[in-house]
């Protein structure tokens, strides 16, 4: 067999300087948490393939590096760490100690497209804060999130937020037919198929959110006003930091859908409340996402609140890796 | 400054156009010129003449913020960017050409030649008929005309190029069109201006309603 230094599409291997800069914000990053009382979860990289149909989406299910082992089980590598952690509480809700403050730190591993940056072996540390419903759990993280993203270099950050059910109202109101092929062209902006769906979709592709916060329905102008409040409260209490707040519904189209809808563009209904992500100057992935995802434990058949994000350590630290 | 990606190919001169009707200068950006890079203080940009089959991978990497490439390169690359708009001038047609009455039959098997394999995947998955495709770089006419393949899946402007080979246009697959394509992150730092530049071409009606 030739011996090569090269490894698979997607993969890649951090030596000397790359290695140390990871390490150290790791290291750092950990002693932020366990300050605020988060303690490790350490989660397997093999795992049972089945589990997680209804949990991720068509698309995160298609990429799991999966195969049958010796015994003839199905089994799949750990391509995410959320749903994994959510699958190994759920039973146990009932002798957890609430709240749970956990975080984690690996790999996740998924046959993704040779695309810019994307690694199929992908570095990530994560927090979950658990059995806190309401808005003073969503603030914690989401400052806590702000404040793991600004480490060591404290770049200049662009937080953009939604909410669940944001597009709901406005979605329903289109024909069933349409529906998927509009959630892609909101996504991506797409004015001229957006503008066919009317005034207030165009409004929420140009400006992030409706001219009138009315035409998202009550819930939905809730929801906005409730995200208002959030940003100010965490832009209050980060101060300190370099961080611009966009409020744009349509970056999450996909992502924070009522489950009829979910249904037309193959994404499982996972978050339920405020969602954001996250985008380091200079670097064109975001570092980081979470948001509010009770959903998800119901679906496993438990009551608990949750909300939490994941950071990629070598994007935000500018690596090679991004 | 934000750095625009523009394509050398036949895009360059309706792109150039647009920009300009909307505002954006670009003085002494010429459409035949070999700078690869130049900076234009004016319009606060910096600009990037690529390939177009490089355009969307230099924006949706984030090396520009945003660009212009055909529908049909975007298409195939299929990239993570945004599409705001796109431009009514510069159209064409993504059509399968071949010689006169040589459209597949129903459970036929082809050859098709193109440089757009993964469209022409998704166009077979679709049809009646199979076909084993042919990657080629470029003269795609010739593969067809030289039998290297029964049809071709390719770029139709005027149909010269066909006319003059004796081929014909068998069916229109897609019209193609130059796309505004912007880098989410971009967006996301660079939102107003980049809504003023789709405003502009939309007053100007320089992009697709």
């Amino acid at each position: 067999m030739r011996i090569t230094s090269a490894f698979p599409t997607g993969v890649t291997a951090l030596l000397f300087e790359a290695a140390e800069r990871r390490r150290t914000y790791e290291d750092s990053a950990v002693t932020e948490l366990r300050s605020r009382g988060f303690a490790e979860a350490i989660l397997p990289i093999l795992d049972y393939f089945d589990p997680y149909e209804g949990l991720v989406s068509d698309r995160a299910r298609e990429e799991l590096y999966r195969f049958v082992d010796r015994d003839g089980e199905l089994l799949a590598l750990r391509g995410d760490f959320t749903p994994m952690l959510a699958r190994v509480l759920a039973p146990r809700v009932g002798s957890l100690e609430l709240p749970l403050r956990l975080f984690y730190r690996g790999d996740r591993v998924r046959h993704q497209e040779e695309r810019p940056g994307r690694l199929r072996e992908y570095y990530e540390m994560g927090a979950e804060l658990l059995g806190v419903p309401g808005r003073d759990a969503d603030e914690e993280m989401l400052e806590l999130f702000l404040r793991i993203l600004s480490i060591q270099s404290g770049p200049s950050l662009r937080v953009v937020l939604s909410f669940a059910g944001a597009l709901d109202r406005l979605l329903l109101q289109q024909p069933a037919d349409s529906r998927a092929g509009l959630l892609q062209a909101l996504s991506r902006r797409d004015r001229r198929v957006v503008r066919q769906a009317g005034a207030t979709l165009l409004q929420v592709v140009e400006e992030g959110r409706p001219v009138s916060p009315g035409d998202l329905g009550d819930e939905g102008a809730l929801g906005l006003a409730s995200l208002e409040e959030l940003i100010a409260k965490v832009q209050a209490g980060c101060d300190d930091l370099e961080v611009t707040f966009n409020i744009d519904l349509a970056e999450f189209a996909q992502d924070t859908l009522d489950p009829e809808l979910a249904a037309a563009s193959g994404t499982p209904p996972y978050y339920d409340g405020p969602v954001f992500k996250a985008y380091v100057e200079g670097q064109a992935l975001s570092a980081g996402r979470g948001g509010r995802y009770d959903r998800l434990f119901r679906r496993l058949g438990a009551d608990l609140a949750a909300v939490g994000f994941s950071v990629s350590p070598d994007r935000i630290l500018g690596g090679s890796t991004s | 400054m934000m750095r625009l990606a523009l394509p050398k190919g036949r895009n360059l001169g309706v792109t150039l156009s647009a920009l300009r009707a909307a505002g954006i200068g670009l003085a002494g950006l010429e459409e035949n010129g070999r700078r690869l890079r130049g900076s234009f203080e004016v319009d606060a940009l910096e600009v990037l003449l690529l390939k177009d089959w490089d355009v969307p991978l230099y924006v949706e990497y984030g090396v520009a913020d945003f660009g212009v490439v055909g529908s049909d390169v975007l298409a195939e690359r299929d990239g993570d960017v945004l599409v705001p708009a796109r431009l009514s001038e510069g159209g064409c047609r993504l059509s399968l050409i071949g010689p006169e009455g040589s459209l597949p039959a129903a459970g036929s098997q082809v050859r098709l030649a193109t440089k757009y394999p993964g469209l022409a995947r998704r166009l077979v998955a679709s049809r009646s008929w199979g076909a084993e495709i042919v990657k080629l770089s470029g003269s795609v006419e010739l593969g067809p005309l030289l039998q290297l393949s029964d049809v071709a899946l390719d770029i139709v402007q005027t149909g010269t190029t066909l006319r003059e080979n004796q081929l014909v246009e068998l069916e229109v697959v897609e019209d193609v069109y130059p796309c505004l394509i912007v880098n989410r992150a971009s967006y996301q730092r660079y939102r107003s201006r980049i809504n003023e530049l789709v405003r502009r071409l939309e007053e100007q009606e320089l992009v697709l309603l």
